[in-house]
């Protein structure tokens, strides 16, 4: 450390109350509801290496701060003082945006004609173009298909905005006023964060205020390293799932090998399933970056709170990336749905480190985060696209309390909307917006039961909705030490009518007035044998109805009658109870029978051979592999896959025919 | 009602706080200002009314006939809230909505802690029970009260023994017909049981935080009336038959009555009283932009004033639950006295966020504290006389203080003589960061910059710190008002009577607006009328304030916009319009001058003046007094000399300059070098950057 550590203490609390008059500019002025209700956004500022050296404390997410900045800063090197860098282009941007809603905004601060740091915003802008509306489909394969894509430029070149470009921006979003206003809003905040750091730098001296971005880093970095050597020395593996990909029916493994030693951490993703033809993939160009470390990044907030948040917290980090793989996304290949394979990834890092230490981590998350969009035509002929509600989880259980219940902070932590101000602004009626009942997994400690809502179409012409993030339809939230998997996400329109039928992930579906949407969301893990939770607990969950009577009897063996636990019955029930299987996980019925024809080994076995292949033909020969293995998918049934693999040897026969026939394990790739 | 403000000349302010309860007795005839703390008994604070009064009329030398008002300011409601001690609850919603209180705004407390607990919701879900009875947005019911629901409901609710009920009825807000059928359906099942509607409590959109208001009115009522009824009788017992009123969280004050029927006004009104008093500096003195810092022992609040008025918000936060309720904005900025100084194993110097607390307390105490605290950084940098502290009440222990900082400034590599020293004011300098850079964050809130406000330092350790807190905060000018360690009791007198109404329609604005809105805006002010009326006949001049929550069409906040005098004038289309798109303007910096212009909700505030409080003037134009004594003060890596004056002795219009001290019974006041103080003919003392002036 090269500052004095009162001086570099008082410098640090300045910049980071900096950053979050920053915040809080962007989040006064800009127009979207994105940005007001549900803040969406982030600022920073960046240091001379173009990375982060101070965060806003009140931003609603912080995982943003392992981001590359240095490619889109390169790539715009003529930079002077006023200018401000647009991009929202994951590939020429170096991956600074992940998906092209996400606009970027960077500008450089000068001090006596040099750079001496950089201020950042960006904002998800309520739609850029593209194939729907809010321009994130599952089913795009292309980002071309995307939206409109800029790559890293000027949107203002001194006093200049760039009109030229503002003008194409108009032609190509669906909501332009509030789009651009959204951009002048991230200016304002920016010139406002110019001032303020100049004032800082007036303050103390810019060789201070230099010397303390490399000092804060430093320090943070040794901080981070603290918390994760509670991680102890050693090699843990762990990979789940998404349910399928959109244009498949087959689950997506995500495949982690963690190695820790001495609080430094490598994420080795190898093994892990190729690119998808649909929006899953991850624009990370083979680089650590948010999407794969964010786990990590909320360990070591969740247990050094203080901790100043920069770069410095991913210095003991590494990535070994599987080329080609959902990770690895690479030009032209869509990104819009990017956040879904890192929720896997974001749990394989939970099992894994559940493994080293249970102490720090609890069981798996609900995981999955919905996004429920509706777009409606008014009265003036515009199309008014809106979130109705995000939709949250339960959270896994730790060993010693229950899951948090109908909330999940997990990727972020975003607000819901009042369900008055849903039914005044758009045409639709809430008929529920309640908790999920049984949807935490049972255990001594039980997993946080998910979210649940009903709504129903008012508006005279109907609309679209699409939901992103239905996460969790096969692969359930898994337990731990004898706890059991929450329950699995469902998504129905007209629940209990003839034309029922489930809503198709990530894609846009019209509706009619009349027509109902039912979303219930997962719940967490839960921990330790439910037949041991404490009967009065048991019965506190069915009095509120987070645990029904029936569960309360078949699963913790636990006999309530007249609203009480009846003692003498809830004895005998549990000792009558099967002995539990000595699992670590559990994983629910699904995952073991899916399993049973593709354990770990085969499917690494699997994917060294795929990757063997040239990177166009992976996606119809994995394709027609798992299809031959299970002709049922084919089909895109989506009966459960327990009932679906009804005879697993002979699946596994057909598999080995299928891979001696498509990859022949030596033959020339 | 009372003996009348003719011949009773004495108003009583009094405070309650942790430690103490201040008193502070206004004497009308000759404008004299006494004060008087008296230690505070938590587990009834009643009682240290009923024992400090005494003594202060005794100082005061008057009589109990010759008290006019009582202005009681208390925090019962506030602990009984964070604490969770009010009644069994049980809540009626509509059908669909029982999770209301398990989702609230779907937020956990953090973004970046997945461990943290999220708080207990103030229903169990079990007693939250759904009604059928629904209204769509636009009033249409779409479902009635159906009766034998109701007996269902009742039957549920007295199996449970639940004390009170809240109901919260979609849509209620704008049309409250279903909410009024359940509850009058409820009361005639459950006599004896209070059963609230949410729109009644207040009518405003926004389910969850219309509930909470409604569910904490419910919840800490019955203790509050209880306290209140415990208070009416301790200080009739006394011979008082002054009202007495109690301070509300909009700056304004509430007879006894109104507290007792609506709690939740009075929340968070312990922290406002102080800056209802820094408001009435700010006119005296006309330097009316304010941004007021209270340092206490465990923490230090500020609050902004504008033009003479305290500054409002509707975002405030009440232990684990939003409070959308008109309130004087008070925010906590951190570190207070008792802040425990720390040097992390990274060897970095922290202050905060432990405390010390009351007890042990800081080292210097000698009550057994260990850590050492900002405190004793003040008495090991001098600032502080370790015999004459709080007025010699307590005798501080500078050779513990200075052993502990000594080790302090040994981890952080200090070198030379005075490594205690520097360790103090590096703690002071944090510290001070650590408050300047926070009330940095909370104008960027408003887009407001600190340069343009002046400080104003109250509580016990606020005059201490305030120089050092303006300096790093580039402000100009520091205002410390003559009685700043009982500034809320002062305030508490200085408050007019004030409640705010709302009603929450939307109204597009247009050439049919300015009757619809003139309509909503008679309803308010007709209540607003009839509720003044019986709040004490010596107000002497009642007010009304129209106010419109407007936004662009499509944008996702609103704006609040006061509205002129001139109610008519103003709510014609285009000047209303104007009047938006300017306020939009100063406010975020832009307007959109195409786009159709919405309102969303209404609100009247009525004010019902106090007759004015009598201020003394002092003398003015004295000779700058002899310093008590000379002190050594370590300050900018060195000791400097310091003279130290006795407050007491100011009588108005002198000037001197930093560094200097000033001493008074229960606080210290700290002027830098390169700065200067002007003793004001009202007794505050304005420190401003620069040299001494020759004329205040």
């Amino acid at each position: 450390m090269q500052l004095d550590p009162v001086t570099l203490e008082i410098i640090s609390r300045k910049l980071i109350a900096l950053t979050d008059e920053i915040y809080f500019t962007v989040q006064r002025t800009a127009r979207s509801s994105y940005v007001n209700e549900v803040a969406d956004f982030a600022v920073a500022l960046l240091d001379t290496n173009g990375d982060v050296f101070a965060y806003p404390p009140s931003a609603s997410f912080n995982f943003l701060i392992d981001t590359n900045f240095k490619t889109a800063i390169e790539a715009v090197p003529d930079l002077e003082p006023g200018d401000v860098i647009i991009t929202n282009d994951p590939y020429t941007s170096g991956g600074l945006s992940t998906h092209l809603p996400d606009v970027h905004l960077i500008q450089p601060y000068f001090h006596e004609g040099r750079i001496v740091g950089y201020g950042w915003s960006f904002i998800h802008s309520l739609d850029f173009g593209g194939n729907v509306p809010g321009s994130v489909s599952a089913a795009s394969h292309e980002i071309f298909q995307e939206g409109f894509r800029i790559p890293p430029m000027k949107l203002r070149k001194g006093d200049a905005l760039n009109e030229e470009l503002l003008s194409l921006i108009r032609l190509n979003t669906r909501v332009p006023d509030v789009t651009i206003a959204d951009f002048k809003a991230m200016m304002g905040a920016l010139e406002t964060g110019n001032r303020r750091y100049g004032d800082v730098i007036e303050r103390f001296g810019v060789d201070t205020v230099l010397q303390a971005q490399v000092d804060l880093l430093n320090y943070t970095a040794a901080r981070a390293r603290d918390v994760l050597r509670r991680i102890p020395d050693g090699v843990y593996d762990f990979w789940d799932y998404l349910d399928d990909d959109v244009v498949t029916n087959i689950p997506l493994r995500v495949r982690l090998r963690m190695e820790v030693k001495d609080g430094q951490v490598l994420l080795d993703l190898t093994g892990t399933d190729p690119e998808t033809q649909s929006a899953f993939n991850v624009p990370s160009l083979g680089r650590r970056m948010y999407w794969l470390s964010f786990r990590l990044t909320g360990i070591i907030t969740t247990f050094d709170p203080d901790i100043p948040r920069n770069a410095g917290l991913y210095r003991g980090i590494s990535v070994r990336n599987q080329p080609g793989s959902v990770f690895d996304a690479r030009p032209p290949i869509a990104v819009g749905l990017r956040h879904s394979a890192p929720y896997r990834l974001f749990d394989c890092v939970t099992g894994a480190v559940l493994q080293a230490n249970p102490e720090i981590m609890s069981a798996a998350m609900g995981g999955s985060m919905a996004t429920f969009r509706f777009t409606e035509k008014m009265p003036d002929d515009t199309l008014r696209v809106e979130v109705v509600e995000p939709l949250r989880s339960g959270m896994g259980a730790l060993d010693g309390r229950d899951g948090v219940d109908a909330r999940d902070n997990s990727i972020n932590n975003m607000r819901n909307r009042p369900l008055e101000l849903v039914e005044m602004e758009q045409g639709l009626r809430v008929l529920r917006y309640d908790i999920n009942p049984d949807s935490g997994g049972a255990g001594k400690y039980r997993g946080g039961v998910g979210q649940s809502l009903t709504v129903e179409l008012t508006g005279e012409n109907g609309g679209d909705i699409q939901i992103s993030g239905l996460e969790r339809s096969r692969m359930a939230p898994w337990g731990y030490a004898g706890g059991k998997s929450g329950a699995l996400v469902s998504a129905v329109i007209n629940e209990g009518r003839p034309d029922e039928r489930p809503v198709p992930k990530g894609m846009p579906v019209r509706l009619k007035r009349g027509d109902t949407v039912t979303l219930r969301m997962p719940g967490g893990g839960g921990i330790g044998n439910p037949m041991e939770r404490d009967p009065a607990a048991v019965e506190t969950d069915v009095r509120r109805g987070f645990v029904s009577a029936e569960a309360a009897r078949a699963v913790y063996g636990v006999v309530i009658s007249d609203g009480a636990v009846d003692a003498d019955a809830t004895a005998q029930l549990r000792s009558t109870a099967q002995e539990q299987a000595d699992e670590l996980f559990s994983f629910g019925t699904q995952r073991l029978a899916w399993e049973s024809v593709f354990p770990d080994e085969v499917m690494l076995d699997i994917n060294r051979r795929l990757y063997a292949l040239p990177r166009a033909r992976r996606h119809d020969v994995r394709k027609e592999i798992f299809y031959s293995a299970l002709p049922a998918l084919r089909e895109g049934t989506k009966i459960p896959l327990d009932q679906l693999i009804s005879d697993p040897s002979e699946a596994r026969a057909r598999l080995a025919e299928a891979l001696d026939r498509l990859l022949p394990a030596h033959a020339p790739a | 009602m009372s003996t009348g403000f003719e011949q009773a000349y004495c108003r009583v302010g009094i405070d309650v706080g942790g430690t103490f309860t201040d008193f502070v007795l206004a004497d009308q005839r000759t404008g004299a200002i006494l004060r008087f703390k008296e230690p505070s008994v938590p587990d009834d604070p009643s009682l240290s009314v009923e024992r400090g009064l005494p003594q202060l009329l005794a100082l005061a030398n008057v009589e109990p006939r010759d008290i006019a008002l009582i202005v009681h300011g208390t925090t019962i409601g506030l602990n009984a809230t964070i604490q969770r001690r009010g009644v069994k609850l049980g809540m009626v919603v509509s059908k669909g909505n029982r999770g209301i209180l398990e989702i609230a705004r779907s937020q956990m407390p953090s973004a970046f802690d997945f461990i943290a607990p999220r708080e207990e919701a103030l229903v169990p879900r079990d007693l939250v029970l759904e009604v059928s009875a629904r209204a769509a947005h636009d009033g249409t019911i779409l479902s009635p009260v159906c009766d034998a629901e109701l007996d269902q409901l009742a039957e549920s609710f007295r199996a449970a023994e639940v004390e009170a009920v809240t109901v919260v009825l979609m849509h209620s807000f704008a049309h409250p017909q279903l909410e009024a059928e359940v509850v009058a359906g409820l009361r005639q099942r459950m006599p004896g049981i209070s059963i609230a509607a949410s729109s009644i409590v207040w009518p405003e959109k926004r389910e969850y935080e219309r509930a909470i208001i409604a569910l904490l009115n419910s919840y800490t009522q019955p203790l509050m009336e209880s306290y209140f009824d415990r208070l009416d009788h301790r200080i009739s017992n006394l011979g008082i038959t002054a009202p007495i009123y109690i301070t509300a969280n909009n700056g304004g004050i509430l007879s006894l009555e109104t507290a007792r029927e609506r709690p939740i006004d009075t929340i968070l009104s312990g922290p406002a009283s102080g800056v209802v008093a820094a408001a009435n500096v700010a006119a005296l003195t006309g330097i009316d932009q304010l941004i007021t810092v209270d340092v206490g022992g465990t923490s230090a609040d500020m609050a902004l004033v504008h033009g003479s008025h305290p500054a409002n918000t509707t975002r405030a936060q009440i232990g684990d639950f939003p409070l959308v309720l008109p309130v004087i904005g008070v925010t906590a900025i951190g570190a207070g006295g008792g802040s425990v100084v720390w040097v992390d194993k990274h060897g970095l110097l922290k202050v905060g966020p432990q405390s010390a607390g009351a007890y042990p307390g800081p080292i210097c105490y000698g009550r057994g504290g260990t850590e050492p605290t900002i405190t004793d950084c003040y008495l090991v940098a001098g600032l502080l006389d370790a015999e004459r502290f709080l007025g010699g009440r307590i005798n501080l222990d500078l050779g513990l203080a200075r052993k502990t900082l000594e080790e302090i400034g040994r981890r952080l590599k200090f070198t030379g003589d005075n490594v205690a020293e520097q360790a103090a004011e590096a703690a002071i300098r944090v510290a001070a960061a650590v408050m300047a850079t926070e009330m940095g964050r909370e104008l960027a809130h408003r887009g407001d910059d600190a340069r343009d406000y002046s400080l104003l330092a109250f509580g016990g350790a606020g005059p201490t710190h305030a120089n050092l807190v303006a300096d790093e905060a580039m402000m100009g000018t520091v205002v410390v008002p003559g009685l700043p360690a009982t500034f809320c009791a002062l305030g508490a007198i200085l408050a007019d009577v004030k409640r705010d109404y709302v009603a929450s329609n939307q109204v597009e604005v247009s050439d049919q607006s300015a009757a619809r809105l003139t309509e909503i805006f008679t309803e308010l002010t007709g209540k607003a009328r009839d509720w003044i009326a019986g709040e004490g006949e010596f107000l002497s001049e009642i007010t009304y304030e129209h106010i419109l929550d407007m936004r662009y069409r499509g944008q996702g906040f609103d704006l609040q916009v006061k509205l002129p005098e001139d109610l008519q004038a103003a709510l014609d289309p285009a000047a209303l319009t104007a009047l938006f798109h300017a306020c939009h303007d100063e406010n975020y910096g832009y307007r959109d001058g195409e786009s159709d212009v919405i309102v969303m909700a209404q609100r009247v505030r009525v004010v019902g003046k106090m007759p004015a409080l009598t201020q003394a003037r002092l003398a003015g134009e004295g000779e700058l007094p002899t310093p008590i004594a000379q002190r050594r003060v370590f300050h900018d890596g060195r000791f400097i000399d310091a003279p130290v004056f006795d407050r007491a002795d100011f009588t108005g219009g002198q000037s001197f300059a930093g560094p200097a001290i000033v001493e008074q019974g229960d606080t210290t006041i700290w002027i830098l070098p390169q700065w200067a103080c002007t003793v004001d003919h009202w007794g505050n003392l304005l420190i401003r950057r620069g040299e001494a002036s020759v004329s205040p």
